[in-house]
């Protein structure tokens, strides 16, 4: 049963059976609860405290962040309760005596909690024995720690959570957005740039930052405490919470950063660090009576009501609009008989008493959704880290710890969390769905993290900042374009300017960080993307970004006749097609400098997988800018082109080995099969290709003085040198010799009476020989010395024409060809 | 730990210096071998003398102490003192990638060498050579500097496809690319190579990415071992280019998931199959041929075997080239799945177990290179066992082997974490010092570093381990680098015990099932504190047998560097084979 489930149970179901728990307990008298440090709620401490909220919105926020509506149940979507930590492996996650001390008196164990002195209510005799009842119920909950998974991706080591390093957990923790709420580490040497703000501040005196309107600014904020953690956590339970904090505290209020198991060890080993080793947490004596009057005591005491565990039933309390807050006992400051104890202070106290008042006039109107988004930003603490509606961003000194990785500097923009002034306009609301979920990451320098949110405290928010963002937008430009004149506008637009700052595809120029334009489109409104790069200042203050329209005028004129809207489509039509287009020229460029085979003085040889030449082909490429790619399990030269030569970038550093294509022009293909064959006579057929050409061996090649390969092979008795480079500006020159391997051992020439070894020179669909040369339907020319065109053979070949040269053992073959 | 993202290109200045110092032609008398082995005895010698445990131990302690909280975890800046007690990283060329791992977008650096060490081949006391992914061999000189300040870098080769190994033998480089096996020579002295010859050649390649061809490792017959990966998932132009066994209905490339050996007269000939990714290959002290097998479809966890003739290991399709002309495997018709493997054997009598399994994450999520320590103790306490790297958690793990009924068996132990990237190649230095080559490319591991070289070197100090685990017809001998103290080392309490056995089925990887705790009934301490015998009900053979000595300290309180083994008790020794030992209780 999911916990609305249950909240639906206890609201509808048992609902009205509220009250009789209240008679359980004999009345106390209202106690003194000042000294203590009031529950700590970190938007009503921030904003609230100092008459930022108006005390109704305040006393909201505190209704449903105290969980007030889980007992006292309310049908306003808008003030369900936040709930508790789920409890299923609480005896497993946390010792016993760390409950006995916290049920006991959970105030003085965590200062600030939202845990309410649950026994309070209950007369001092008794206490003990409920709190013992309540840990020894607790302590059967025992659901084991997750288990996780080690895979090639994911590097785990055994038993990780005790390896983590302290040393890189606190780093973690002050940088990937922990300080956002909680106490950063003051010695945390060389952790924390001190921010230009910080350094103003400190030159004001108060009266001078009130004038200036810094007033929120240069207030403290102050931290989410987390209690002793070392009492509390054990090095794996701590983990185990960083890594899913939802799976424990499902109302995401601790949200989830994202850290790996690993990276979660690390924080855990920093935040307990000086510990001892984790403690086991033993499965005590089974004491049946006590566990069975500790589970009693869950559901009288409304522990139920915060906290799911099995599908034990909430017990509500009186409904939130039927209280009294008046009341001779009640929560807010005279907790006594069965009331559980916050210690609310007086502040809070106001902001709920208004909270109260404003539900029990008639129609409160449906809040409006500025104002929704502005009460589940309060509620999950977004302000913590973006600022909206003058509201929050990452308080003073936490700043300093918010860093973009290698210390690159791209201002505050490339460190701290983005203002969310307007973001309804800017983002489509599928991809700020995607964002609060977590998966929009498009910022790879900022080290802070936008947690992932998967519960439905987020659900809302895409709609509702559309909503309350919408703009009426401009009228888009009705020129007329051609779209791909579009597109390839586009794409010369980017390199004056766009790529300067900007990767695209994932490659950029050299040191360039930044954001990737590739998904522009997808991300934001098009008519948002007008309005910034019209005017970036306008929309985002403080943006480094530059406007590339000084007063509305291209600095482009030669583009597009410098029509500014039409620039502006321009790039977005190239960005919406960017995954089909190539990448814009200086990137390319970029690219190739670093990926690129240029022969310079001398040929370069790579052997790699290539579409025409296999799986075992040698790419040569020659300064002559002729180049040629070998077969070397065929002995075939497949393929040959003019102009560039190759990039290897696939062949060096692409695991999924892609086949590496030629860059070039005029890419020819030549005769398939293998080179060389014997023919018993001149009617028979040409071997048919095999998967290993048979009869065939590859001996390897050797580079000469200039670089230039012969490669080496076996056949079929044989030993063949095959030399293959540029002739003319244009051709490649090929000289072929055999040997028999028996003379060379010293015994007697095969050649005598065997059959007659030819060379397959051509192969097309149609060719044309003219004496020496043959050329094929493409325009392929092969030609010959005149001597051995003479003795050449033209024939048919299934379908096809061959043109067969006769070889002679130990005098070399020169072929030309010519493209 | 020093970064050297910078000092590659300080490196690469000050190595391009000359190219005259560097090349000199090699010649067949330089081998590194003959030089480590002639001055270790000598310095064992010294080591030992120079030891004197009671009057660090205090100091020691506390080091290990600091050492076992983080001795699993990938190297931080800074704090090699703590880790480096016993076994000390050197850095040579560490560098970061400007992308993660596994991103389609991976660069190195810009002027970075992409030293992505694929194999290693020692030269001589100031240089060796390495094979790196990209297809280069770079020979590196003043490799050996503490700390390597002035290394010189030099392309002596180029083109290769993706070469996996690297040896340097009679003049001459050899490396496995995905093709052949090539034998590279510089014949002109101009100090790059000028001669790619083919040494070998002739099994499939269908094109898929997964096709990597590992070596060579030479064996003292002269014998060049070679390992071919199986491709996984063939479709379309890859599956055009396979052969087929009907009978059980597979289809790979030929001699796909094959160990092969190159003998002397230059034949290839298939000596054993069912690998799947046989990353690594070794041969040890007397002489036989080992490989490393990744955890994935058909193999439970990663794992040592003994390559040798007619032997099957696991997977299945590397059974399509069964018929090929020179298999010495023949007859298999059907292979059982989802079993235990203990019946997964019985059914299928060609499969070999695995000398050591590997259990997956405790001792590594993808096993690696196989190396020698042929150091005669320049290495510290292991001379004569076997290191495996170890990619995904940029370690490396120690395996003791010995013989049961005439076949191989025995422990590994964690040994060295905290590299600054995955291990992939190891190679043993002159010195004695481990070269190791690093490279994360395409998959993940812990560490800082995209790839590189580093060095690891003996400290002189002797860490508290056990040495050796033999299977005793009742139990287990262990054998430790230092004297137990009598009580804590005598006491069952100290340890715990477990086996378990794996899954043989299709799927990737396999839990540990059949898992029963295992009570030790005695531990007995022999009388020079050296060793310790383990009573034990209930050996399984074919099983993993788990050990803990967690209770055990040495005569200075020390507990162990580290307390856990994992033997692969293919066997159970017969009684009559059980050595005597002088013990006491």
């Amino acid at each position: 049963m999911t916990r609305n489930a249950l909240r639906r149970d206890g609201r509808f179901g048992v609902g009205r059976l509220i009250g009789l728990a209240f008679l359980l307990g004999p009345l106390l008298a209202a106690r003194d609860v000042h000294a203590r440090e009031p529950p700590f709620v970190a938007a009503f401490d921030r904003f609230g405290r100092h008459a930022e909220l108006e005390p109704a919105l305040a006393g909201r926020l505190l209704l449903t962040e105290l969980n007030c509506t889980a007992c006292h149940a309310t049908q306003n979507e808008r003030l369900q309760p936040r709930g508790g930590p789920r409890l299923d492996g609480v005896g497993v996650r946390l010792g016993r005596d760390w409950l006995r001390q916290f049920l006991a008196s959970p105030h003085a164990v965590k200062p600030g909690t939202t845990m309410p002195e649950v026994i309070g209510g209950l007369p001092p005799a008794k206490r003990d024995r409920a709190v013992a009842a309540l840990v020894a119920f607790l302590s059967t909950r025992r659901e084991p720690f997750r288990e996780f998974e080690a895979s090639g991706a994911n590097p785990l080591p055994h038993e990780f959570w005790r390896k983590g390093n302290v040393d890189r957990g606190r780093r973690l923790y002050h940088r990937v957005g922990c300080v956002a709420c909680h106490e950063p580490d003051d010695a945390a040497d060389g952790l924390a740039r001190p921010s230009a703000l910080d350094n103003l501040l400190a030159q004001l005196d108060p009266e001078d930052i009130e004038e200036l309107g810094l007033t929120a600014a240069a207030r403290a904020v102050r931290s989410v405490p987390h209690a002793n953690l070392a009492a509390k956590y054990t090095r794996q339970s701590l983990t185990s919470f960083l890594v899913d904090p939802a799976s424990i505290r499902p109302s995401a209020r601790m949200p989830d950063l994202k850290l790996s198991p690993i990276e979660a060890a690390e924080i855990a080993a920093y935040l307990l660090a000086g510990a001892a080793d984790d403690p086991a947490t033993p499965e005590a004596a089974v004491e049946r009576e006590l566990i069975a009057e500790g589970r009693r005591l869950f559901t009288d005491l409304r522990c139920a009501n915060c906290h799911a565990l099995d599908a034990i039933l909430p017990l509500p309390a009186r409904p939130l609009a039927d209280l009294n807050p008046a009341a001779e006992t009640n929560c807010l400051d005279a907790p006594a008989a069965a009331i559980p104890v916050y210690g609310l202070d007086a502040a809070q106290q106001r902001a709920i008493r208004a909270a109260l008042d404003e539900c029990k006039r008639p129609d409160s109107p449906a809040l409006a959704a500025a104002e929704l988004v502005k009460f589940r930003m309060l509620q999950a603490n977004c302000f913590a880290c973006h600022e909206r509606g003058r509201l929050g961003g990452v308080g003073r000194k936490r700043q300093a710890y918010f860093e973009a990785a290698g210390h690159v500097d791209l201002g505050d923009e490339g460190r701290l969390p983005p203002p969310l002034e307007g973001v309804g306009a800017r983002l489509r609301a599928n991809w700020l769905a995607k964002v609060l979920a977590g998966e929009g990451d498009v910022r790879p320098h900022m080290l802070a993290r936008m947690p992932r949110y998967t519960g439905d405290v987020t659900a809302a928010l895409p709609a509702a900042f559309a909503e309350a963002d919408a703009r009426t937008p401009a009228d888009a430009s009705d020129a007329p374009a051609d779209p791909n004149q579009l597109v390839d506008a586009g794409r010369m637009l980017l390199d004056t300017g766009c790529v300067q700052c900007h990767p695209v595809r994932g490659e950029s120029l050299p040191g360039v960080v930044g954001i990737d334009l590739a998904g522009v489109p997808g991300r934001v409104h098009e008519a948002w993307f007008r309005g910034f790069l019209l005017d970036p200042g306008a929309l985002k203050p403080r943006t480094r970004m530059p406007t590339f329209f000084p007063k509305g005028r291209s600095a482009n004129p030669d583009v597009l006749d410098g029509n500014v809207d039409l620039q502006i489509a321009a790039v977005w039509a190239y960005l919406k097609e960017v995954d089909r287009q190539p990448l814009p020229e200086k990137i390319a460029q970029a690219r190739s400098q670093a990926f690129e085979l240029v022969p310079g003085e001398r040929p370069i040889v790579l052997r790699t997988f290539m579409k025409e030449a296999g799986t075992h082909a040698i790419a040569a490429g020659f300064p002559q800018k002729v180049h040629f790619a070998f077969d070397a399990n065929s002995m075939r030269l497949a393929q040959a082109w003019r102009g560039r030569f190759l990039d290897a970038y696939g062949t060096w550093f692409v695991r999924f080995a892609p086949p590496a294509d030629p860059l070039g022009d005029d890419i020819v293909s030549l005769p398939e099969g293998v080179p060389l064959a014997k023919l018993a006579s001149e009617r028979d057929p040409w071997p048919a290709p095999a998967l290993d050409a048979a009869g065939y061996r590859f001996r390897g090649y050797r580079l000469d003085r200039e670089g230039v390969p012969t490669f080496l092979y076996a056949f079929d008795g044989f030993d063949v040198e095959d030399r293959i480079e540029p002739y003319g500006k244009n051709g490649l020159k090929r000289r072929i010799l055999i040997r028999s391997q028996s003379a060379k051992g010293g015994g007697v020439s095969s050649k005598a009476n065997g059959p007659a070894i030819w060379f397959r020179a051509h192969l097309g669909k149609s060719l044309r020989q003219a004496r020496e040369v043959c050329t094929d339907d493409r325009g392929v020319k092969v030609a010959v010395p005149q001597v051995v065109g003479r003795r050449s053979l033209l024939r048919e070949s299934d379908g096809r024409q061959e043109w067969l040269l006769p070889v002679v053992v130990g005098q070399p073959l020169e072929l030309e060809y010519r493209w | 730990m020093v970064r050297t993202g910078n000092s590659s290109r300080i490196a690469i200045s000050g190595g391009m210096r000359s190219g005259s110092t560097v090349p000199a032609p090699m010649g067949p008398n330089s081998t590194a071998q003959g030089n480590a082995l002639g001055s270790a005895k000598e310095s064992m010698t010294s080591a030992l003398k120079g030891r004197n445990p009671r009057t660090c131990s205090a100091i020691t302690r506390a080091v290990t102490l600091t050492f076992l909280c983080c001795i699993c975890v990938a190297p931080c800046a800074a704090r090699a003192g703590d880790k480096a007690n016993y076994y000390r990283l050197v850095p040579i060329n560490v560098s970061e990638a400007q992308a993660g791992s596994r991103s389609p977008h991976w660069k190195p650096a810009p002027e970075d060498l992409a030293l992505e060490v694929s194999g290693i081949a020692v030269l001589d006391d100031e240089r060796v050579a390495v094979a790196i992914r990209k297809g280069e061999i770079w020979i590196l000189d003043g490799v050996y500097g503490d700390p390597p300040n002035d290394v010189g870098y030099r392309r002596f080769a180029s083109g290769l496809h993706e070469p996996l190994g690297l040896l340097w033998h009679d003049g001459a480089f050899y490396t496995a690319q995905r093709t052949e096996l090539t034998r590279i020579r510089d014949t002109d002295e101009d100090g790059l190579a000028d001669e790619y010859l083919t040494v070998a050649s002739g099994w499939g390649l269908t094109g898929h990415y997964h096709e990597y061809a590992y070596g060579p490792k030479r064996d003292p017959q002269g014998n060049l071992w070679l390992t071919l990966n199986v491709g996984l998932g063939l479709k379309d132009e890859h599956l055009a280019r396979t052969i087929r066994e009907p009978t059980l209905g597979v289809s790979q490339g030929r001699w796909r998931g094959w160990g092969m050996k190159v003998t002397t007269d230059g034949k290839l000939v298939p000596v054993c199959a069912g690998m799947r990714s046989p990353c690594g290959i070794g041969i040890n002290r007397a002489g036989d041929a080992f490989y490393t097998d990744q955890q994935g479809n058909w193999v439970g966890t990663n794992a040592l075997h003994h390559m040798r003739s007619g032997a099957f290991f696991h997977h299945p399709e590397a059974l399509a080239s069964m018929n090929e002309s020179g298999s010495p495997i023949a007859g298999i018709e059907s292979i059982p799945t989802g079993l235990p493997y203990p019946q997964a054997v019985e059914r299928l009598p060609a499969m070999k177990s695995p000398a050591v399994w590997f259990p997956y994450k405790k001792a590594g999520q993808s096993a690696t290179d196989i190396v020698l320590d042929d150091s005669r103790g320049r290495f510290g306490p292991f001379d004569g066992q076997l290191f495996v790297g170890e990619f995904t958690l940029a370690s490396v793990h120690r395996v003791f082997l010995e013989r049961v009924g005439g076949e191989y068996q025995g422990a590994c132990f964690p040994f060295r974490s905290g590299f600054a990237s995955a291990v992939l190649r190891f190679a043993q230095g002159t010195d004695g010092s481990l070269f190791a080559g690093l490279t994360n490319r395409g998959w993940s591991s812990l560490g800082t570093a995209s790839h590189g070289l580093e060095r690891l070197v003996w400290t002189g100090k002797t860490p508290f381990e056990i040495r050796e685990m033999r299977a005793q017809p009742d139990g287990f001998a262990l054998t430790f680098t230092q004297p137990v103290d009598p009580h804590t080392g005598g006491d069952v309490a100290s340890y715990t015990m477990s086996s378990y056995t794996y899954t043989y089925h299709a799927t990737y990887g396999s839990d540990e099932i059949l898992k029963r705790d295992l009570k030790i009934e005695s531990a007995t301490v022999s009388a020079d504190g050296l060793r310790v015998r383990l009573r034990i009900a209930g050996l399984r053979e074919l099983f993993v047998h788990e050990v803990s000595a967690a209770g055990v300290r040495n005569r200075e309180n020390q507990p162990l560097l580290h307390s856990d083994a994992w033997y692969t008790l293919n066997r159970i020794p017969p009684a009559e084979q059980r050595p005597p030992l002088s013990s006491r209780r």
